[in-house]
């Protein structure tokens, strides 16, 4: 388990270097902020002046050690066009965008979970023919769309939530709806596919003979037995929902990383670009992370040590 | 039943659904009693502010909201004249000495004075290389500043430079004793003003509030307090302002506008500004250094077409690279008719034959359904266009000069001093990075114009300059960009075409 866990952590380490090493060379290469930063009647001298006192005028090498040593110190710089540590730039963010996350991972599951046990128990009948393809159409619909339809019926026609913004805790619900809908489809189908395997089981028939309750036999063993996919998914979900809410972040005026990221990299604000994308894999790899650890729990039959080696 | 029987019957019910989700309600509801005062004002910016310090960054979404918490050193009039602020008055001693009369009732928010050591520090400050100031470049013209006595300030400048005063219309007024002692990164958290508001709170990524400053001096703030918020999306702006959760919305587009006037309860309000969206032309590289070639396109595009058709007539028909708000405007220019015929003479004329033409443009940030339109007038008259879309920070890259990359493009332009100087000197002087031309008349013509404080003189040598640019074709001028807002109705307030929004000029009520 040790082992196990040093492993990855090394990985990890590797990973992240590699993401950052990456976003650096492509940035700088799309080009500095300079020439967006100044007005449009900008002189040549007043572009190298600028370009100089930001420090873009030195050899690409030398901002990567310069921004790599940053790194080994904690340090995640300062924002040259907001002239904030971007430190305080991300964390203000922070708390906006895990309760969006969330807030849609509990519409996911509160509905894709349900969808998947009925249509799962129901396999080859009606009722999975009309609930899947409502659940898919909920995955397929672009949030840019289904985010300004849904202001379109709530706020505008029936006025009972805010179009946008985080004011209050109404203002969460249209976002996380619009976001939590992407994810349903997944874990209904999941659940469904692993249900259906699992009913098949001896198990649940040598159950079922010795005279316990369909109830009990599904929520005690399939139930607990289908759910084990779900975790990886939920962490991937989870990981996704945290780093590519940028659609609908834009859409609803959420003060997310997503819309955070977006706008530092049309303006080329690169330390706050990096510091996103830094947080961003390090969440996706954590969270694989613990999701290959609960497997071990939820499942004794999957041993880590056997992955490793 | 079975399941191809039910969709039948569920599909149109859910069509139709849909559709009577979407349509308009049917009847408008009763007009509210009509309020005569409102507390707060809401806006919708595009984006939050960059930074609030107002020797920092510089645009909208930052100037919008620091202009009103500073005094600018002058101002201008919705008329575009450039009228007192913090200087009551200003006197030319020489060509190159200005004298700036400061007002003496003037106090910064935290009650101290403000006082011609102020203006000092402002000026030093936005140039002072520590600070790194993108706007360093607009008022280095600037050789020498001092006060002279209790109530001047002496401007001095290395050469005459007539655009001095356009450029004081943006400079911010900061407190010395305050941003000394609370240093630059606090000042930017917690800016201290002379404004008519006072700074509160900054929500980051959500609003800014500011709250009316009871002791301004220019009169009472008609709002007590406004919140700037930021949304991207100009459909949620649009919702915002339809539901009430807004008062003002920036930055519309035509399509929306049109929604807006269809709406009893708000408002649109727009204006042409003086950015110039343009058609530009290399006369320098490729296949439209031949002048047979840039003629063609330029009696190939309908500007009327565009401006009436995909500009809804927000935006006005441009013949000149300056606004007629700016100073440089000459209104005997009639640019090239409209005549495709004599295009496609030009274009047989020329050989170009199926040479392709790039067209670079920035979708993110310019007018696509211009660009298109472009493309197709172009090809009906013979040539072969290819749009080369990219961000604004390539765009940007490949529109600097000695970089054959752009053969045409499509932008706008705004010189932000209302002047001819702003955007014809860096667009066609040989001399700046962004020039596509060389030419000695062009040149000469706009340095005389930069350097003789007497109108007279300047306006000749600019109608010399649009002369040059309407025969040699660097550029073609298409329209005045219209700025779109959209309203609340009972809000009172007249946009100005330098796109600045100063709360003041606002009131609320029927008018």
């Amino acid at each position: 388990m040790v082992q196990f866990l040093v492993k990855r952590i090394f990985q990890t380490l590797v990973a992240l270097w590699g993401v950052i090493t990456l976003v650096f060379i492509i940035l700088h290469f799309a080009g500095d902020p300079t020439l967006l930063m100044l007005p449009e009647s900008a002189t040549a001298e007043d572009v190298a002046r600028l370009r100089s006192q930001l420090g873009f005028d030195r050899p690409l090498i030398v901002q990567y050690l310069s921004y790599m040593g940053q790194l080994l110190r904690f340090d995640l710089g300062t924002s040259y066009i907001q002239n904030l540590p971007v430190s305080e730039i991300i964390a203000s963010r922070i708390p906006y965008t895990l309760t969006l996350a969330f807030a849609a991972l509990l519409v996911a599951i509160g509905i894709g979970v349900p969808v998947g046990i009925i249509v799962g128990l129901n396999h080859g009948k009606m009722i999975e023919k009309i609930l899947m393809p409502i659940v898919l159409i909920g995955q397929s619909m672009p949030t840019f769309w289904s985010g300004i339809l849904l202001i379109m019926l709530f706020s505008i026609r029936w006025g009972v939530l805010p179009s946008s913004g985080a004011d209050g805790a109404g203002a969460v619900i249209l976002p996380a709806v619009s976001l939590g809908a992407l994810s349903m489809a997944t874990f209904a189908r999941i659940l469904r596919t692993s249900i259906i395997e699992e009913m098949d089981k001896p198990y649940v028939r040598a159950a079922r003979a010795k005279g316990i309750s369909f109830g009990k036999v599904f929520f005690r063993h399939v139930f607990r037995n289908s759910s084990i996919p779900l975790i990886t998914i939920a962490a991937i979900e989870l990981a996704t929902l945290l780093a590519g809410a940028v659609i609908v972040e834009t859409v609803f005026a959420w003060p997310g990383l997503g819309q955070l990221a977006v706008q530092a990299i049309n303006s080329r604000d690169f330390s706050v670009v990096q510091a996103v994308v830094l947080l961003g894999s390090f969440v996706y790899i954590i969270l694989n992370l613990i999701a290959d650890l609960l497997y071990s729990i939820v499942d004794p039959r999957i041993k880590i040590q056997e992955k490793t080696s | 039943m079975n399941f191809k029987r039910l969709l039948k019957v569920l599909l149109p019910l859910i069509a139709l659904l849909i559709l009577a989700g979407c349509q308009k309600k049917s009847v408008e509801s009763t007009t509210a009693p009509v309020e005569v005062t409102k507390d707060v004002l809401v806006i919708d910016l595009v984006s939050e502010p960059t930074t609030l310090d107002p020797h920092l960054q510089w645009n909208p979404s930052s100037f919008y909201v620091y202009r009103n918490i500073f005094d600018n050193l002058l101002s201008r009039n919705t008329d575009g004249d450039i009228i007192p602020k913090v200087a009551e008055s200003w006197d030319y001693v020489s060509e190159t000495v200005v004298d700036l009369k400061i007002r003496d009732d003037i106090k910064f928010q935290d009650g101290t004075p403000l006082t011609v050591g102020d203006v000092v520090y402002s000026v030093h400050r936005i140039l002072d290389p520590e600070l790194k100031s993108p706007q360093a470049g607009q008022f280095n013209a600037i050789s020498n500043v001092e006060a002279i006595d209790d109530s001047t300030v002496r401007l001095t400048t290395a050469k005459p430079y007539p655009v001095l005063l356009a450029q004081l219309v943006k400079l911010s007024i900061v407190p010395e004793a305050y941003v000394e002692k609370v240093g630059y990164e606090e000042f930017n958290k917690n800016p201290v003003g002379s404004g008519p508001y006072k700074f509160v709170s900054w929500e980051k990524g959500i609003k800014v509030v500011v709250e009316a400053n009871e002791n301004y001096w220019g009169g009472t703030p008609p709002f007590k307090t406004v919140e700037f918020l930021a949304v991207p999306e100009k459909s949620t702006r649009l919702a915002n302002l339809k539901t009430g959760k807004s008062d003002l919305i920036t930055s519309l587009d035509e399509d929306l506008a049109t929604e807006v006037e269809n709406d009893s309860k708000i408002k649109v309000l727009s204006v042409p500004t003086e950015r110039i969206a343009y058609f530009r032309i290399n006369t320098l590289y490729g296949p439209t250094a031949d002048i047979k070639v840039r003629q063609a396109i330029a009696y190939g595009i309908d500007k009327k077409m565009i401006v009436e058709g995909l500009k809804g007539g927000y935006s006005k028909v441009a013949n000149v690279m300056v606004g007629q708000t700016s100073f440089g405007y000459d209104p005997s220019f009639e640019g090239y008719p409209f005549d495709p015929e004599k295009a496609k003479a030009l274009v047989l004329e020329s050989g170009i034959g199926s040479t392709e033409i790039e067209l670079l443009t920035a979708p993110s940030v310019f007018d696509q359904r211009v660009v298109a339109a472009i493309q197709q007038m172009l090809s009906d008259i013979g040539l072969k266009v290819k749009i080369v879309g990219m961000d604004m920070s390539t765009f940007l890259q490949h529109m600097q000069s000695d970089d054959s990359k752009d053969m045409t493009s499509f932008g706008r332009w705004s010189g932000g001093v209302q002047d001819a100087d702003g955007i014809m000197y860096a667009m066609l002087h040989s001399g700046s990075q962004w020039a596509n031309i060389k030419s000695e008349k062009l040149d000469n013509a706009l340095d005389g114009a930069r350097t003789s404080l007497d109108s007279d003189v300047r306006m000749e040598f600019y109608s010399e300059a649009h002369q040059v640019v309407q025969d040699e074709i660097p550029v073609i001028p298409l329209y005045e960009v219209g700025s779109i807002y959209g309203a609340a109705k009972e809000l009172q307030w007249k946009p100005m075409a330098d796109e600045s929004l100063f709360i003041m000029d606002m009131k609320w009520g029927n008018s």
